[in-house]
């Protein structure tokens, strides 16, 4: 048994449990053995007889306590059993508990401990039950087990017996605002003022009181407008705009010409091309390519501010800089203004011991010269001659970090039999001040912990604030690998965040497809763009370009949008300039500073035109509504429920209305919005009479309206203003 | 792999448990010692016991010989009981061997001797079929056995 006198001066310490329920154990393993703290007994744990769900533990706790972490004991060794995610439940009993977390533990012998949830709004809460619900062990096929928990937190009485008494008046206080919330729904005045005059709880904030005596009761729609404009203009949208999910919005750049003509003042059409952007200048630059029938060399710097291509060199190798290529990966320093290149692909006809040397060069934009860093960096102990590797600068340290790339050998001139396997590089670091590489990790089969494994056509970001390379996707010869994790520069360590092999959080969403990848250090986000499948079997099924952000505080993908061949197809030209074809071979680059992403060329794809490359460039800003949009919206809400008030009685007012003050809150631009608003006109010819009574109540249809628009309205508010958003109709089950 | 006398077919058929927590892991057991190490005790089993344990962690070499292992542990507990050779070496393959390339640690596993239908001898390898043995087969096991005597 835990001690309770082990309190410490805060009075927090170790509390005592018993296990109350479980859902199943195997052989020795039973529950309580998890009471005892063994790690070097194999046998001292407790183990589910199967992974199939539910698993659980139910401990009971002594006597009720504020439950503030959660430690859980390991085996000495590592155990495929252990927890790779679980959750964990609290409550004053089985049936109603609250998550208290929703977590992992690592695979090691270290004793890990958790913070629970233990207050709402501020205010600590007490649990006598808590519930322990493994999702996923380290061996996927394997049971769970759970060698040794303790859980510490508060029993003092003097301390808990305020919080039960603040639990029990705040769920009671919740139930009177949901009864609060019915009564008036249904128009039982009486009994709502008389239990608010009781309880004196508010059911929300007085701002939203005055909204609802205007709007439903009173029907003063103009006074409801300016409430609300007042609100929007206080911010207190603010909180709803920011839980929207973005809207992406390409917009086709069309660039200033110069010349009459306008094929020689911008960039030409290609594919495994290279762009940078500097955000401070907002310029784009851009280098090399495939035109489809050769290796380009040419140097464009695209100004935002000018919209305006201008061409830097038509070839750089005249100018002491590389040759023509592509394939190669490039990188800004944007500290000192300059930019690297490294790596290519050549053809295997024109591969011999002369051509296969990896060059690198660096290139000065204020002095406008290139400089030759290495003519072979292998020989520097750098990386061999790769293509369709990752590159990323830390102007910080002044130090390049690449990865990965298939390193070109020459056909059959090794008698080893192993060349013909495909070899790719591992991660090398480059020292910018002292020019010196040194290999953090070789190419390996993710054998360890901190080993990973090389690979084409990935993703690599570096994240400047806490200074992590993120790594996913890509393929290794045929496998599409779906594994994401981070490697951190400093400490030298790797941290999987998806293995990639199970659909949990981090699992990258879109695997063995062309993505290319822009990360916002300030939000956290990293934003993925899915190109075309390199397979042609997948392609002719999906056949689509995709956006998605991964949130690295929430460790989760969300999808921004998606389209589609078919969708495309159909509606023939018009749609193809509102957003970019699906492609690969592609360039995506990210201003995190202005939060725009820009697009240049690619390949389409296009089984029967092989050669066919494309020169077109694209900005995309992703959207949230905006206050003024929100503002339009519920003026538009109001009016429209206005109308349909007015259609009822006065037909003839109601139509100028309609024609007048509702018209100019609609966006005639947008399809959506105008083709609803071209319907509204209906009302003028409907009757009321298919309007349901709410039960035992008098409420009358336009009550019922009002009330219905007064909910909309108000979801838009913050959550501690509003009236609780459940009903109370729907506690009940049948 | 393993070996012993080049005949295997005097030798007797083992039911494997799990030391850990009894699970039933091979029907098919036969006693063993390593080639490269005779003072190991293990036991091996050909047909691969699919149902009873799963891979854990990566490929390795050992010091003794240059066979590429990986570690299964037993489906019930967890516990590593024993490796499956992934790639035998070439030594190996060349030594007197009994072709099996799924290995049980002496100290994770307990071997109960089967025996034959009469109930009256022990059943032997030379006795045993190649093919793969039902599940229904598999469950007479232990408590059955003990019944008859």
């Amino acid at each position: 048994m835990a001690a309770s006198g082990a309190a410490s001066a805060s009075g927090s310490g170790v509390l005592a449990y018993t296990v109350h329920k479980w859902s199943s154990f195997s052989s020795t393993y039973l529950p309580e053995n998890i009471l005892v703290d063994k790690p070097n007994d194999q046998s001292s744990r407790w183990s589910s007889e199967s992974n199939y769900p539910p698993q659980y533990l139910i401990l009971k706790l002594e006597r009720p306590a504020i439950v503030q972490s959660i430690t859980f004991g390991k085996y000495e060794k590592t155990h495929v059993c252990n927890l790779k995610k679980f959750k964990v439940f609290g409550g004053m009993n089985e049936e109603n508990m609250t998550e208290l977390l929703s977590s992992g533990l690592k695979n090691d012998y270290n004793k890990e401990t958790f913070t629970l949830k233990h207050k709402i709004d501020e205010q600590m809460f007490p649990c006598r039950f808590i519930k322990i619900v493994p999702l996923l062990s380290w061996g996927p096929s394997f049971n769970f087990s759970i060698w040794y928990v303790e859980v510490n937190g508060i029993d003092e009485p003097d301390v808990v017996q305020p919080c039960l008494n603040w639990y029990s008046k705040y769920r009671e206080q919740e139930a009177i605002r949901l009864c609060l919330k019915h009564f008036r729904q249904h128009n039982y005045t009486e009994a709502f003022e008389s239990l608010q005059k009781k309880t004196k709880i508010a059911l929300e904030h007085p701002m939203l009181t005055d909204l609802h005596d205007k709007l439903v009761l009173k029907g003063d729609f103009d006074a409801c407008e300016e409430l609300i404009e007042k609100a929007v203009n206080d911010g207190l949208f603010n909180q709803y705009i920011s839980q929207q999910e973005y809207k992406p919005r390409w917009s086709q750049i069309i660039p200033k010409s110069t010349k009459g003509d306008g094929e020689d003042s911008r960039p030409g059409m290609r594919g495994g091309h290279q762009m940078v952007i500097d955000v401070q200048s907002e310029t784009v630059y851009l280098f090399g390519g495939w035109d489809g029938t050769q290796d380009l060399a040419d140097f464009w710097a695209y100004s935002v501010r000018e919209n305006q291509w201008s061409c830097i060199s038509r070839d750089t190798e005249k100018e002491n800089g590389p040759s023509a290529r592509s394939c190669h990966k490039m990188c800004i320093d944007t500290q000192r203004r300059q930019i690297y290149t490294l790596g290519r692909y050549l053809d295997s006809s024109v591969r011999n011991s002369k051509s296969l040397k990896s060059d690198f060069y660096r290139y000065d934009i204020d002095t406008n010269t290139w400089t030759l860093l290495s003519e072979d960096t292998s020989a520097d102990g750098g990386p061999k001659l790769v293509f369709d590797h990752q590159m990323c600068m830390d102007s910080e340290k002044h130090m390049i970090y690449t990865f990965g790339g298939r390193i070109l050998t020459c056909n059959g001139s090794v008698d080893d039999s192993r060349s013909i396997e495909p070899q790719f590089s591992g991660l090398f670091a480059f020292d910018c001040q002292s020019q010196t590489w040194k290999i953090l990790r070789e190419d390996s089969c993710n054998a360890g912990p901190e080993d990973i494994q090389s690979r084409i056509g990935h993703c690599m970001l570096f994240h400047s604030k806490n200074r992590c390379l993120y790594v996913f996707g890509g393929q290794r010869s045929k496998t599409y690998l779906n594994d994401f994790f981070s490697y951190d520069v400093d400490i030298d360590h790797v941290d999987i965040i998806s293995d990639g092999t199970k659909k949990d959080s981090g699992m990258v969403p879109m695997t063995g497809f062309t993505q290319r990848a822009t990360i916002d250090p300030e939000l956290n986000e990293i934003h993925v763009l899915s190109g075309l499948s390199k397979d042609k079997e997948k392609r002719e099924e999906n056949v689509r370009n995709s956006f998605w952000i991964y949130d690295i505080v929430r460790n989760s993908w969300s999808c921004v949008y998606k389209n589609d061949q078919a969708v495309k197809d159909n509606s023939g030209k018009s749609l193809q300039e509102e957003e970019p074809c699906p492609r690969f071979a592609h360039q995506l680059v990210y201003d995190e500073l202005h939060k725009v992403h820009y697009l240049f060329g690619g390949n389409p794809g296009k089984s029967c035109s092989p050669k066919m490359r494309l020169d077109d460039f694209w900005s995309l800003k992703l959207c949230r509504p905006s206050k003024e949009y929100l503002l339009r919206h519920c003026k538009y809400l109001i009016r429209k429920h206005r109308f349909e008030e007015r259609a009822q009685t006065e037909p003839l007012t109601a139509l100028k209305y309609l024609q007048n003050d509702l018209y100019v809150t609609v966006d005639h631009s947008n399809p959506e919005e105008t083709k609803e608003f071209q319907l509204l006109a209906s009302a003028l010819f409907k009757s009321s009479s298919d309007f349901t009574p709410l039960g035992f109540s008098d409420v009358d249809h336009t009550y019922t309206q009002r009330t219905q628009l007064f909910d909309t309205l108000v979801n838009f508010f913050p959550d501690n203003m509003t009236p609780p958003k459940g009903n109370l109709v729907d506690l009940i089950t049948l | 792999m393993s070996s012993s006398p080049c005949s295997f077919k005097n030798r007797c058929v083992s039911l494997l448990c799990c030391t850990f927590c009894q699970h039933v892991l091979s029907s098919r057991g036969m006693k063993a010692v390593l080639l490269a190490d005779s003072e190991t005790e293990l036991y091996s089993t050909d047909i691969p016991p699919s149902n009873a344990v799963d891979f854990v962690g990566s490929c390795y070499f050992t010091d003794i010989c240059g066979c590429k292992l990986k570690d299964v542990a037993c489906l019930k507990c967890g516990n590593i009981v024993g490796y499956h050779v992934i790639v035998p070496c070439k030594s190996c393959l060349l030594s007197c061997n009994n072709g099996h390339f799924w290995m049980f640690h002496g100290k994770a596993v307990f071997g109960v001797n089967r025996l034959d239908p009469s109930g009256m001898n022990l059943l032997l390898w030379g006795n045993l079929p190649d093919t793969e043995e039902k599940e229904s087969e598999q469950s007479f096991s232990l408590p059955e056995e003990e019944c008859i005597r």
